[in-house]
């Protein structure tokens, strides 16, 4: 060392000081307060609200909203808080095995700070098809963790939404117009309302009593000619008839909707910014038909289930009663991130693992089929 | 009921260095996660067609193959250096402060930065060679330290390495003014203080000089597939070596044996009983000695009550759809402040009202390959000093949020000229309600205890042995030792694990 350090004029002071650190440090621990330390704080605590996971719901109220569709009102164990256009997940025991499905939520962000939230399901599978013919007033169901970004964004967004909803794909902008109205939220929000007739239309009543200047809702009537409504689909011309300007497009709705909107919306030039989707869950895959084995580690425990080429590993282990994690079904939110020990998989659509969970083998078994006897570490729901 | 040597509570990065370390050195040992995924901090997510990294801005210490930085030796002897891909960061950082109208831009390189500091500051050279000759001398009392287990003899260390003693109790601005250093050349050394979260006025001057010197000396690096590479690789090096990992998996309770105090097990959430002598808690000693504990010493409680808080993060995340050059945004790493005088931006930096100091990165700036082409992603971090995130009710979460962020996207455009807000193709914002989700960390603490003037490095260290007072338990991670960061925290789990493989051959 080219020089010698010295703070005080004297070296050994310096030293000295040293010296003192741990007589320092140790009084000061000695000093701190004998009171029980927190259980918890303020921070948690909001976080609990937000990111509330897993709890109890009762169910207040079954609310038939068209032939095939029901809105089911809950009173949670605890409140919750959450953006307009999340979805979360309901389920409850269904014979031997806990089945649940995420829902687009159809209350209002305000309600779940009172414990009230609900769900709109429209019948089409299993779940649903339980809920419509089992599910009664006082059943105790589990629901997840709000969850997804089909919400508007006011930093990136248009202050202007243009919102194509199909069939119940109008749940998630429900809840979006009652934040408007309530001022949670600020954004003006047109929405173009696809169903095949006017008994199909959900939320009419409650859409209608909710338009002001900052909401408008066309209803697009595909199988009926009416007076006062569109018909036919959701096309570029329609489009413009209700919207100009800058504006961001959220689209809730079946597959085939959203191919048919792309199409329409390509003369809007629209840079990918401006165009949101919420993901439809990963349903069968037309394959021939095959039957698998797979090893699954869960826990301290392994098992050995059967499963069918044409449905998602999910399910296999679903149907075999295993409790395993599943929130998006769709591929995205990577809740039920698995390690693949050995077996080859196809995916559902777009890959939307991590990169390194594909380096490092592992998949997200919602939106995967298996394609041979496959091996895999899940953790536990 | 499953018998484990050990339990490591946590798959941060001091949890899954300890599992290693507990592995190599023949412990059967059961690691627990809460979360799905490990890593804790050190991780990624994916939005659209950008994967975010979720907290990494830098490794330090880390350096390349031929200029091995002390955390590759620990990546090379834990076997994960060659399961992640790697890559170095650029330059140093460009800091530009309002007060001092400052705008400096640093390189990696001990030699380079001093040449460079001569540049905006003439006349700095001697005080800043000396401030490295310090630092370097720091590095190697460290080293010695390190290699007789924390039992140093006191000759040794005052012949050897007599300028470490002397600076050893001293803050960075104390040791900075001996050195004499004219105020704009400590404006741009002290850039980095909000890495560690303490001002220069309270910060250790060993902490910092030893973590600037490791930047200078190693450079930067960043695994490629974001720090999640890093975590997934952890584990995949702990399976190998026959350790089990369940995610999804809360130790709910520790359990300890009448006689001594000492651990006894460990409750996961599903009731599930784990009979271990050994518990790395890679977690808070607020939380171990608060919720998890059934029987805690009275000093426990004293000590951990006499700690404060560092800094709660908030990051904003943003995938641009424009190139980092179409932007205007020509640097990997910035810290932009209010002013220089840290103690000041610090008081600042406790309320959501006044905090406008933040470190961003352009990830593309270090790889350009990260995200699509002709696209951009950044990410924004700051820190607060108090609990004011406390303060804010669930129904103006939400706006508080983007309150931030306005206030990140706007400070970022005018200081440095870039234009963001048009370019936003998808947003993720992260808030002290986040990190105490993800993580459990009370309050949302990123930065575990603050450095402060009595409760720096120096003395954590050589208290470590003191400080083990419940059998069996130890501490690894951001509130441990060695401090926070990702360095800190992977050695910290280092030094836990073999420091427990010890206690278990003690045992017989």
């Amino acid at each position: 060392m080219s020089f010698v350090f010295k703070k005080q004029i004297f070296g050994f002071m310096d030293l000295l000081r040293f010296k003192k650190l741990v007589p320092k440090r140790r009084e000061k621990l000695e000093e701190g307060s004998s009171a029980p330390l927190p259980m918890t704080y303020r921070v948690n605590e909001t976080a609990k609200i937000l990111h509330p996971g897993y709890q109890s719901a009762k169910l207040m109220k079954i609310e038939q909203n068209t032939a095939d569709t029901k809105t089911y009102v809950f009173e949670t164990q605890r409140p919750l808080y959450f953006r307009a256009g999340q979805y979360l997940t309901v389920g409850c025991k269904v014979g031997e095995s806990f089945v649940a499905r995420p829902y687009a939520i159809s209350s209002a962000p305000r309600a779940g700070l009172s414990k009230i939230l609900s769900v709109t399901v429209k019948k089409c599978g299993f779940f649903s098809g339980y809920l419509f013919d089992n599910a009664k007033v006082e059943d105790i169901f589990t629901i997840g963790d709000p969850t997804g970004e089909f919400c508007y964004e006011p930093i990136k967004d248009s202050k202007q939404v243009l919102a194509l909803a199909g069939g119940s794909g109008i749940t998630p902008f429900y809840s979006m117009a009652q934040a408007i109205t309530d001022g949670t939220e600020d954004f003006s929000l047109t929405i173009l309302y696809g169903a095949k007739t006017e008994e199909d239309i959900i939320f009419r009543k409650e859409l209608d009593a909710l338009v002001s200047d900052k909401i408008k809702v066309v209803y697009v009537l595909s199988d009926e000619k009416k007076e006062g409504f569109e018909h036919g689909f959701i096309t570029a011309e329609l489009i413009k008839k209700y919207i100009s300007g800058d504006f961001t497009v959220m689209m809730c709705g079946p597959g085939a909707m959203y191919a048919f909107a792309d199409g329409q919306l390509k003369e809007f030039n629209l840079p990918i910014k401006r165009v949101k989707k919420e993901a439809n869950c990963v349903g069968v895959r037309d394959v021939k038909d095959a039957e698998y084995t797979l090893t699954v580690h869960i826990g301290f425990e392994t098992y050995k289930v059967k499963a069918q080429a044409k449905e998602t590993i999910l399910t296999a282990m679903e149907r075999a009663g295993l409790q395993v994690p599943s929130k998006c079904r769709a591929g995205g939110c990577g809740f039920c991130h698995s390690k693949l020990v050995s077996g080859k998989f196809s995916i559902a659509g777009a890959d939307k693992r991590r990169l390194a969970d594909t380096k490092f083998g592992y998949i997200h078994p919602c939106c995967s089929y298996p394609d041979s006897d496959m091996e895999l570490i899940v953790p536990k729901a | 009921m499953k018998k484990y040597d050990a339990v490591v509570i946590g798959a941060g990065n001091g949890g899954l260095t300890a599992a290693v370390r507990l592995l190599q050195g023949g412990a059967r040992v059961l690691l627990v996660e809460k979360h799905n995924l490990p890593g804790g901090f050190a991780t990624s997510f994916r939005r659209g067609r950008f994967e975010f990294e979720a907290s990494l801005h830098e490794l330090n210490d880390f350096g390349t193959a031929d200029n091995a930085g002390d955390l590759r030796d620990l990546f090379d002897q834990l076997g994960v250096t060659d399961k992640i891909e790697w890559m170095q960061i650029p330059e140093a950082y460009r800091v530009i402060s309002r007060a001092e109208k400052l705008d400096a831009t640093l390189p990696f390189g001990v030699k380079e930065f001093i040449d460079k500091t001569e540049q905006y500051v003439p006349g700095s050279r001697e005080s800043v060679t000396k401030f490295f000759d310090l630092a370097e001398e720091v590095r190697l009392a460290q080293a010695y330290t390190n290699s007789v287990n924390g039992k140093t003899d006191p000759k040794v260390m005052v012949s050897k390495y007599g300028n470490f003693v002397r600076c050893g109790s001293y803050s960075v601005n104390e040791v900075l003014d001996t050195l004499k250093m004219p105020k704009k050349a400590r404006d741009i050394l002290n850039a980095y203080w909000c890495y560690l979260g303490a001002h220069c006025d309270e910060l250790s001057f060993v902490h910092y000089a030893s973590m600037v010197n490791r930047y200078m000396k190693r450079g930067a690096s960043m695994p490629k597939m974001r720090s999640h590479e890093i975590s997934l690789a952890f584990v995949e090096r702990i399976r190998e070596l026959g350790g089990e990992v369940l995610f999804n998996t809360e130790a709910v309770k520790i359990l300890t044996d009448a006689k001594d105090g000492g651990i006894a097990g460990v409750v996961l959430d599903d009731g599930t009983q784990i009979e271990t002598r050994h518990v790395v808690a890679n977690c808070a000693p607020h939380l171990v000695f608060g919720k998890l504990m059934d029987r805690v010493p009275e000093e426990e409680v004293r000590a951990t009550q006499a700690r404060k808080f560092a800094g709660r993060g908030f990051t904003m995340f943003l995938g641009l759809n424009k190139s980092a050059d179409e932007l205007g945004v020509e640097n990997h790493n910035y810290f932009l402040y209010d002013t220089m005088d840290t103690a000041a931006q610090y008081d600042k930096m406790r309320t959501i009202k006044d905090n406008n100091a933040q470190a961003t990165v352009c990830l593309n700036r270090a790889y350009p390959e990260c995200s699509p082409k002709g696209t951009c992603m950044m990410y924004f971090t700051t820190l607060y000093m108090s609990d004011d995130w406390g303060n804010v009710k669930p129904e103006d979460y939400y706006k508080t949020k983007n309150y931030v962020a306005n206030k990140m996207i706007d400070r970022f455009e005018q200081d440095t000229g870039a234009k963001l807000r048009d370019s936003i193709e998808e947003i993720s914002i992260a808030t002290p309600m986040t990190y105490a989700h993800y993580c459990g960390h009370p309050q949302g603490v990123i930065y575990g205890y603050e450095s402060q003037y009595w409760d720096g490095l120096m003395p954590r260290l050589l208290m470590m042995a003191e400080d083990h007072k419940v059998r069996g338990l130890r501490f690894a991670g951001g509130y441990a030792m060695r401090l926070s960061g990702y360095s800190s925290a992977y050695i910290s789990g280092d030094i836990v694990g073999r420091q427990t493989v010890g206690d278990i051959k003690r045992e017989g």
